[in-house]
């Protein structure tokens, strides 16, 4: 990944980066369209759930947790990619960060929205959603405060009001400057979002302070978001949950896959709104060696959680242990261990193979192996309970399959429409690099 | 009354807010408008801040009212506890840290809005026409003091004076 410097003039910074904004390819409408069809059919199931009831997904006693809780888990790690990335490297002053972070903020806030559904698809019936707020009545059901349930509630409700405010506020500048030379209905979209900003230093002080504050408290808010989802299981004496190292394994986890995520969407707008000059071999590289050290860690938690389970030699764990490592979910385990840890390591490790395609591809088998991860970490444990006359079978229905498959295509979806809306990569922080030029890196 | 004078020159720039300074005009007479952030040296233009205060007070109080709600709201529907304390405060410890949190959230967004004035509508000073990659420093000055911040502006290497309307 040499990279070599070529000078680019700052305006063209700014066509090159609103150029995306103009108009819509024969190609991107067929792509939106197919898209759109996925998620339509992805509707379409979770309405045949709605009418004819949560028995037409394959969740049953004794497996309660299946798909929905998977992809719930999966989501919300991957939202660890934006506001977390982002925020860390804008916190250290990372100048390399530019041109990724509105990228990852992105994904944090759509990830997060289809996320956050989950618990209300599981709910099967998802108009009484509103029970998972915490309103008195005089039921005695509800509320709970003591439910971890409640704590999910109130970490995703947080991270997701924090993201967007931490997404929209660097955006503020970029929409005052395309509500001036925008028309139409786009003119007045982005000059309502950008509040009036006129570029006063008092405005770029104000938001600058905000970014720095909205940084700190978003770390805050994101590690514990998936220490929480961590706790949903720990705090259950569930063989295999029960452990103390969770929260961090969880937390580990979904900034592993967040990373992987990122680099997937980083290649593909790269390539489809020909933004090769500003996403650079630089930033693949450094992305691929931060992806490269969580799967490290990840297999320092998965080996620290496997092996103290195996060596405790406990009836009940060792039977779910078993069903990992050499029983019916064994295939997934090594599936998962492949993809999470010997498919990055050789393609990343090695210096010579690192480029931006074997980076995407250790990314993409990242995002295959994460989301095993948690079916790993879910179906076995409540398919083996402690007592053996309520072991039991997880199959998924088509339903399920339909809602799984169109979460990718509604993430896919909102990230294309939000990339034609709006720059993916922040205009004005561009223009304040330290020279009048931005280098091209050249592979 | 409002003058802008428009550089392109950063250093300009900083000369000219120190001379209009210097010059009598205080900073609140005194605004830059730019198309990007603008570093100045600490002791040009300073605007103290107090939205860290504001995070940290927002914080404690939405931190402090959930506590407060989850409480009250215990003790009036209790739940059967088996014996257990109605109120947990471990248990509510975590509705209580991402509450926390949330008040902190909402309150630097909420002062972002206050204390750039970006809200502001009514009586709302006029802006200067902005050209690209230009920096400008918009003036407020009464009648009498008109034509020494234009002199001020232009000795420091403004490239044109305005005058501004007294609204936008």
């Amino acid at each position: 990944m040499a990279t070599v410097s070529e000078p680019v003039l700052v305006r063209e910074v700014r066509d090159d980066l609103w150029r995306p904004l103009k108009g819509a390819s024969a190609s991107y409408t067929v792509v939106l369209s197919v898209l759109a069809a996925v998620t339509l059919w992805g509707l379409i199931a979770w309405g045949y759930q709605l009418r004819s009831g949560i028995g037409v997904a394959g969740i049953r006693r004794p497996v309660f947790w299946g798909f929905y809780l998977v992809n719930f888990v999966f989501w919300i790690g991957i939202s660890h990619a934006g506001t977390l990335i982002s925020a860390i490297l804008r916190l250290t002053d990372a100048g390399w960060r530019k041109p990724v972070t509105r990228a990852a903020e992105a994904i944090t806030v759509f990830a997060l929205m289809i996320g956050g559904m989950f618990p209300i698809i599981h709910l099967g019936r998802a108009w009484i959603f509103y029970w998972l707020f915490p309103y008195p009545n005089e039921r005695l059901l509800w509320p709970n405060f003591r439910s971890p349930l409640l704590w999910d509630l109130t970490a995703i409700s947080t991270y997701l009001t924090g993201s967007t405010i931490y997404l929209f506020l660097p955006l503020i500048p970029d929409v005052a400057e395309l509500g001036r030379h925008a028309t139409g209905w786009r003119r007045r979209v982005y000059r309502a979002l950008s509040l009036g900003w006129t570029g006063s230093d008092r405005e770029w002080h104000a938001l600058e302070r905000a970014m720095k504050l909205m940084a700190g408290i978003i770390l805050a808010v994101a590690v514990s978001v998936h220490t929480v989802v961590a706790w949903d299981f720990s705090m259950a004496v569930a063989p295999m949950w029960h452990s103390t190292i969770f929260g961090p394994y969880f937390v580990v986890g979904a900034i592993f896959s967040g990373i992987a995520a990122l680099l997937v969407a980083m290649a593909v707008i790269r390539k489809t709104l020909h933004l090769e000059r500003y996403l650079t071999a630089h930033h693949f590289n450094n992305l691929a060696k931060l992806l490269l050290l969580m799967s490290l860690l990840w297999l320092y938690f998965t080996v620290a959680e496997n092996l103290t389970a195996w060596y405790g030699n406990e009836t009940r764990e060792m039977q779910v242990f078993g069903s990992r490592i050499r029983g019916n979910f064994a295939p997934y385990f090594w599936a998962m261990v492949t993809c999470n840890f010997v498919v990055p390591f050789v393609l990343l490790g090695i210096r010579k193979l690192r480029t931006i395609r074997t980076a995407v591809i250790a990314s993409i088998t990242v995002l295959i192996g994460m989301w095993l991860e948690r079916f790993i970490i879910i179906v076995p444990t409540l398919s083996f309970g402690r007592l053996p006359a309520t072991w039991g079978h997880y199959a998924p229905t088509w339903v399920e399959i339909s809602i799984t498959v169109a979460t990718f295509t509604t993430m896919a979806l909102l990230y294309l429409i939000f990339a034609k809306l709006f720059p993916i990569i922040a205009v004005w922080e561009f223009e304040t690099e330290p020279a009048p030029e931005v280098t091209r890196s050249v592979s | 009354m409002y003058l802008s004078g428009e550089f392109r020159d950063r250093a300009a720039v900083t000369r000219a807010l120190r001379e209009l300074q210097a010059n009598g005009f205080a900073p609140d007479a005194l605004d830059v408008y730019s198309d990007e952030p603008l570093e100045l040296p600490h002791d040009v233009l300073a605007r103290p801040s107090r939205m860290s205060f504001m995070a940290v007070s927002g914080a404690v109080l939405l931190g402090l009212l959930t506590i407060g709600f989850v409480y009250y709201t215990q003790y009036n529907y209790p739940l059967i506890t088996g014996g257990m304390p109605l109120f947990s405060f471990w248990a509510t410890g975590v509705v209580f840290y991402e509450l926390t949190m949330l008040g902190a959230i909402l309150t630097t967004f909420g002062w972002f809005l206050f204390e750039s004035g970006i809200l502001l509508r009514k009586g709302r000073a006029p802006v200067p026409a902005m050209a690209s990659g230009a920096i400008y420093i918009r003036v407020r000055c009464g009648e009498n003091q008109k034509a020494a911040a234009g002199e001020t502006l232009t000795a420091a290497g403004a490239e044109g004076v305005t005058e501004l309307g007294e609204r936008a």
